[in-house]
């Protein structure tokens, strides 16, 4: 399967004591400090105005970081813009490989530690690609999205427990392709990362 | 899956010549890519197709503490002068009118989530932008757009931009008549049109239907419509008065009248015989000087009038001229809904809160315009489908964007106000106060725009939490106050025509850079943008929101019953409101006060001075910021001058104020230049202007040419509108000598 146009990964917060505006200067200084290896950090867009969205972007050429609060479900998300890789698989285990490394560079960050945590028992996934992953409810776009979530789930399983399940979300058809990964046994960030190799 | 693209899937739905141009445009991008086309060529082409650069797509952005190259790949690779291909840029989408589907707002929501970041700004003219889009990805985001009847072709570029029309042509209970299709048949006609190929600058149409209310803002565009029944033969004609020559930008003016009457079937050859005389004489070179303002003020509007009578004699028939007019009988808008009425039915305060702000009854009994009140103009994408299920329920296709940069739902039956309001709620988009002090317009500014100086959006943001906190105990008399920012000295969050304006703009302490904004008092937005404001000075940015409250408490102590707001200013002058505003423009040191040295939203320093490291001393200011600020006051006086209907010596202070500028700035080099007018301009030019120094990144010489050009042609006779401009000019010289003198950097220091 192709490799979707973009692919975001959301991570929820378990616990968040400080408000989106916090995220603004840790997110210039990631980009003055280059934090992210092989990723160009471009600059911070401020949209906390609008209610239940994405509040604060860190844009970058090959992804945004974003502090997202759509369907008032506080979280990190990861949105993967290019060279991701050429099929599905690969844009997978690139964008999952590094919005794990991004959980992880913000529980540890000097001015965010301690004030939040991020689950890794959920995640929302979204293929922003509406020409090659519609979100169609029947037909070939159904197929289609039926082999997405087998796939998701034999990957993602590797990674995040055998008991993880990935089902799809029953959103509106205008809305991107969704799925809900679902892993009560999902270790915790470091764990994941370290398996990570092995298992991609 | 296969390897068919959105020009396959689409083919069908996509108009033949937009589909086209589409095709040609990928086509010169992969000419540039082969660096098969000239740079600027293609920059000017993809600018007219909405393509538009943004902020460090040079490849440099200062994070702070030094300006750091971003390491795009193919840094060889670029979009324009200066500009880099994989850098991310702004998708500009022209809304005619601001009239959208429900069809169309879906697709809007679809591409901004998958080619930008998912966030849809309404602009002041009604368009929307996208930012953070790469170019490689516009060509799918046209076809699509075009696969619902939208277009972003001459969105930017020396082109005509999207015509505006009032929000509430068609509904509205004061208007001549309904604009709207007129509006749509003008868009129509000069898309692409051959006439308007060769203008040397952007052209902004408008119209209105009313002459008192705001409405289109006629007074300040290149050309507008107001709406006008005459009678002819006892029999009402419709027609337009005609407005031309008006604009922001740098240097305010208003529209003079080219026509008090042109009837409906003249309406498109007059624009096509002024668009020839517009793409003959306007200025090309200088790009300063090349909006159709210039040329009006240059020939006179008799002149200007009877250029644009004779060409249009001239002008080969055309049967697209009237053809339009076949089908206004047939122009209608249908409400999805049977005429209700609320019939005193009991609603919480909230409900009552937001009817009072954000709801307009229409001249159709049992209707209700539904303001939706975007917070700086944003909506996501998830809103805007949810919004547009909620526009297919309630009112079908009648939606539009306004230039306050807010959404309508237009027939609304009265009845389904409290279900619209709740569901406008539930999807974040049920805030009060539409068209008041909260809703605040604001450019983009430093946020994405390469010109932006100061964070217009950052100051917006903060402004409208702080005053909606404390709205419910705002005094009446402030809370219709409009209040709007730019981002730098182009009005695009058209601050000339607010109560209280702000664009941004720096000054220096020490050795660093301040934000500041310079405040723009007593701007009318009624009638179609009536006058514009005054600089009254500059304030530090982080200042602004006590500037405000002590403006609007002064306003509340001191009007007199039923006194506006611009009346109040004229009365008390400009002196006076200076002297308002005087105690926030003391700049504090670095060391006393370093949040002053970053802007709203934004942790960065805001800049460093170039003089460096060790020269910074509290106790040390430059000579230049000694002399510069009599010239700064004699430019103010010149405004009082002007107040007091004396032009010669408004005149004659601005262009004083100018030359103790430029004096300032030749000093820093050479301090003998002594007091000779002609020798402080000869060694102005010779050592700033010449060298391009004093060259504003793009304004180029602009700024300095104000000067060059008023020492080389005094005006004899000067008159209150030359005035005011050389006083806009003398400002704006002014903030052009603070910005070079903080590139050079002056080394003569003086102690105190």
């Amino acid at each position: 399967m192709i490799a979707p146009h973009r692919l975001s990964v959301k991570f929820f917060f378990e616990d968040l004591s400080i408000d989106a505006e916090s995220f603004i200067p840790v997110f210039h200084r990631w980009i003055r400090e280059n934090v992210v290896p092989n990723e160009l950090l471009l600059d911070v867009a401020d949209y906390k105005h609008v209610l239940d969205g994405p509040a604060i972007f860190l844009i970058g050429h090959e992804a945004d970081y974003v502090v997202d609060f759509t369907d008032a479900k506080p979280g990190l998300m990861y949105v993967r813009k290019r060279d991701a890789g050429t099929d599905l698989a690969d844009a997978l285990d690139t964008t999952m490989s590094q919005a794990l490394h991004g959980v992880k560079l913000t529980e540890d960050d000097v001015e965010l530690k301690g004030k939040l945590k991020l689950r890794t028992d959920a995640a929302a996934i979204v293929l922003l690609d509406r020409l090659n992953y519609p979100n169609a409810a029947n037909g070939d776009g159904a197929d289609a999205a039926a082999a997405v979530q087998a796939q998701l789930s034999d990957n993602l399983a590797a990674i995040f427990g055998e008991d993880a399940t990935v089902t799809r979300v029953a959103n509106d058809a205008r809305e991107p392709l969704t799925f809900k990964l679902s892993a009560p046994s999902a270790p915790d960030v470091d764990t994941i990362l370290s398996q990570l190799g092995s298992a991609v | 899956m296969s390897n068919i693209g959105w020009k396959d899937v689409l083919a069908d739905e996509m108009p033949d010549d937009l589909a086209h141009e589409i095709d040609i445009f990928e086509g010169q991008m992969e000419l540039m890519g082969q660096g098969k086309l000239d740079e600027k060529v293609f920059a000017e082409t993809r600018l007219r197709r909405g393509v538009y650069g943004q902020r460090y797509d040079n490849g440099q952005r200062h994070d702070g503490f030094e300006s750091r190259e971003l390491e795009f790949e193919e840094l060889d690779r670029i979009k324009g002068p200066d500009t880099l291909w994989h850098a991310p840029g702004m998708m500009r989408i022209k809304v005619p009118g601001g009239g959208l589907t429900s069809e169309q707002m879906d697709v809007l929501a679809q591409v901004a989530d998958e080619y930008s970041d998912g966030i849809l700004h309404v602009t002041t003219r009604q368009d929307f932008q996208l930012h953070f889009v790469h170019i490689e990805d516009t060509p799918d985001l046209m076809r699509r757009l075009a696969s619902v009847g939208i277009t972003t072709r001459e969105a930017c570029g020396n082109s005509v931009r999207n015509v505006t029309c009032c929000h509430l042509a068609g509904v509205c209970q004061t208007e001549a008549f309904d604009a709207t299709p007129y509006a749509d048949a003008f868009a129509q006609f000069l898309l692409g049109h051959d006439d308007i190929q060769d203008f040397g600058r952007k052209f902004k149409p408008a119209f209105s239907g009313c002459e008192a209310e705001a409405c289109g803002l006629v007074m300040m565009h290149d050309i507008g419509y107001l709406a006008q029944i005459k009678e002819v033969d006892g029999k009402p004609k419709r027609g337009f008065k005609v407005f031309v020559g008006g604009g922001l930008g740098t240097v305010p003016h208003q529209a003079k009248v080219l026509s008090e009457f042109t009837p409906e079937e003249e309406m498109l050859p007059e624009i096509q015989a002024v668009s020839r005389v517009f793409a003959r004489l306007g200025e090309k070179r200088n790009r300063n000087r090349a909006r159709i303002k210039f040329l009006v003020a240059k020939l006179g509007i008799e002149e200007f009038r009877r250029l644009v009578e004779e060409e249009r004699k001239t002008l080969p028939h055309d049967d697209r001229w009237t053809a339009y007019l076949d089908t206004l009988p047939h122009y209608e808008e249908k409400p999805t809904r049977p005429p209700t009425f609320l019939n005193g039915q009991v609603q919480n305060s909230e409900f009552n809160q937001w009817l009072e702000t954000n709801v307009y009854g229409q001249r159709q009994e049992g209707y209700s315009v539904v303001t939706v009140n975007l917070p700086l103009g944003d909506l996501t994408s998830q809103q805007t489908w949810e919004l547009s299920d909620i526009a297919r329920k309630y009112v079908g296709d009648n939606v539009r964007t306004t230039v306050e940069q807010n959404i309508v739902l237009r027939w609304v039956s009265d009845s389904d106000l409290p279900s619209v309001y709740e569901e406008l709620r539930a999807i974040g988009l049920g805030d009060p106060g539409a068209g008041t002090i909260v809703d605040i317009t604001a450019c983009p500014g430093t946020d994405t725009c390469k010109l932006g100086i100061a964070s217009s959006r950052g100051l917006a943001g903060e402004l409208r939490t702080r005053l909606t906190a404390k709205s419910a105990s705002l005094p009446d008399a402030i809370k219709d106050l409009k209040i709007k920012i730019s981002g730098c000295f182009n009005s695009c969050g058209q601050h000339h025509v607010s109560d209280i304006g702000f664009f941004g703009n720096s000054r220096r302490s020490g050795n660093f850079k301040m934000p500041h904004f310079q405040v723009i008092l007593g701007g009318k937005w009624r009638d179609n943008a009536g006058s514009y404001g005054l600089a009254v000075g500059a304030v530090p940015s982080k200042t602004v929101p006590e500037v405000v409250d002590t403006i609007t408490s002064r306003y509340v102590e001191e009007r007199t019953k039923g006194e506006t707001f611009q009346e109040w200013i004229g009365r008390i002058g400009k002196k006076e409101a200076r002297s308002i505003i005087q105690p926030f423009m003391k700049l504090p040191a670095f060391e006393q006060q370093p949040e002053f040295f970053s802007d709203w939203g934004d942790p960065r320093v805001f800049s460093l001075g170039d003089i460096g490291i060790g020269e910074c001393a509290g106790e040390v200011v430059s000579l230049f910021s000694m002399e510069i600020s009599p010239a700064e006051s004699e430019a103010f006086e010149a405004q009082i001058a002007l107040d007091e209907d004396d032009p010669a010596r408004a005149d004659a202070l601005a262009y004083s104020s100018m030359l103790k500028a430029a004096r300032a700035l030749v000093r820093t080099q050479f301090l003998d230049v002594g007091d000779s007018p002609d020798r402080i301009v000869e060694e102005f030019k010779s050592r700033f202007f010449d060298t391009e120094l004093f060259f504003d990144q793009y304004a180029k010489g602009k700024f300095g040419q104000y000067l060059l050009i008023r020492h080389r042609n005094p005006n004899p006779n000067p008159d209150n509108d030359s005035a005011h401009r050389l006083i806009e000019e003398a400002l704006l010289f002014i903030e052009a000598t603070h910005a070079c003198e903080s590139r050079v950097g002056g080394n003569v220091l003086v102690e105190i």
